[in-house]
């Protein structure tokens, strides 16, 4: 095995690590935030950042252009969908009434 | 013979999908628990692709593309159910 | 696009040269008027901010979501849009919900109502910050300057 072929390796791991991690904190968060509009943080972001770093980890993997291109599109689809859902979801959790929870309410 | 990587990381996704299912139990309302469908979307999309890697059936991408276009519209018809069509 | 996603399939161009102008068809029948003009420079400088700060409101996200003490103080802000037409709106509420700490809850006229993780830092002016960026995408000039918010 030649140098960089063990340096895509590394790179190729170290971004499957990333994101498990990114979609462990995700679960974790979904979990333990109070309320839904935090959790809603909690998921659009690490778990679409999760995703995002498995992609090109995939891709780096692959080398191939064409496969890497359509990870690229498979991943601006979950965003583009993530963040309609998380939109739709947060305002139907509002019009139905549910408060953000404050430390101030806590208090 | 699988890549005991892959393996490795779409274990972690896989539990990250059931920590989602503890969600489900706790409610309270039908939105948190549309979260977890939302987190099943998402941990879907990653396990179809990891599993095309491994496998080396690149149709599971295509599988992929189809949970990312059903992410979308379940929570369109999530909240057009829950909460009426609205405007 | 369809070579992508066929992942250069040439054979499959058969089905998917007219389904995909099938495709493009009715999608241009379904938006309504014409897409605002792009800038290329501003595509480029918006996608390397989107990328950047997409990676630190993950990181942001994940470790207040582990550490002990949950970080968060969370509450709303209601922000002004200056930002035309409505299918740039869209565009920017969707990306708002991807960058550290905001999330957009409710479009109500010019206002957003904008739910946020943890309200210390300067939330306002972040927000102008990516409004701004997604306006020079577009050539767009923002209605008022952002000296003359209140």
């Amino acid at each position: 095995m030649d140098f960089a072929r063990i340096a895509l390796t590394v790179i190729e791991y170290a971004l499957y690590a990333a994101g498990a991690f990114f979609f462990l904190a995700g679960s974790i968060g979904l979990l333990r935030f109070p309320d839904v509009y935090t959790r809603l943080h909690s998921l659009t972001k690490a778990d679409n950042l999760g995703l995002g770093l498995v992609c090109m980890g995939l891709a780096v993997r692959s080398g191939s252009a064409i496969v890497a291109l359509k990870l690229l599109f498979i991943w601006m689809l979950v965003l583009a969908a993530g963040s309609t859902a998380c939109y739709l979801v947060a305002e139907s959790a509002r019009s139905a009434g549910i408060e953000p929870w404050t430390r101030e309410a806590r208090r | 013979m699988m890549d005991p990587v892959l393996m490795g990381l779409g274990a972690v996704i896989v539990m990250t999908a059931f920590l989602g299912i503890l969600r489900i139990q706790r409610g309270p309302s039908g939105a948190d628990r549309m979260l977890a469908a939302m987190l099943f979307g998402t941990a879907g999309v990653a396990l179809a692709l990891i599993l095309a890697e491994a496998a080396g059936a690149g149709g599971a991408r295509d599988a992929a593309l189809v949970f990312a276009l059903l992410g979308a519209i379940t929570a369109v018809a999530f909240v057009k159910r829950a909460w009426g069509a609205g405007d | 696009m369809w070579i992508v996603v066929s992942e250069g399939d040439l054979a499959s161009l058969r089905a998917g040269v007219p389904s995909s102008l099938v495709a493009a068809g009715v999608s241009l029948a379904l938006s309504p008027g014409r897409a605002p003009s792009v800038s290329l420079p501003g595509l480029v400088r918006f996608i390397g901010f989107f990328l950047v700060h997409s990676v630190r409101g993950g990181i942001d996200v994940a470790m207040r979501a582990i550490k002990p003490s949950l970080p968060i103080d969370p509450g709303t802000v209601t922000y002004r849009l200056r930002i035309e037409p409505v299918s740039v709106r869209v565009l920017f509420v969707n990306t708002l919900s991807l960058l550290p700490g905001t999330l957009s809850t409710h479009l109500d006229g010019d206002e957003l109502i904008v739910h946020v993780l943890d309200c210390r830092g300067p939330v306002i002016s972040d927000i102008e910050i990516v409004e701004r960026r997604l306006a020079d995408v577009f050539n767009i000039t923002l209605r008022s300057p952002i000296e003359e918010r209140a």
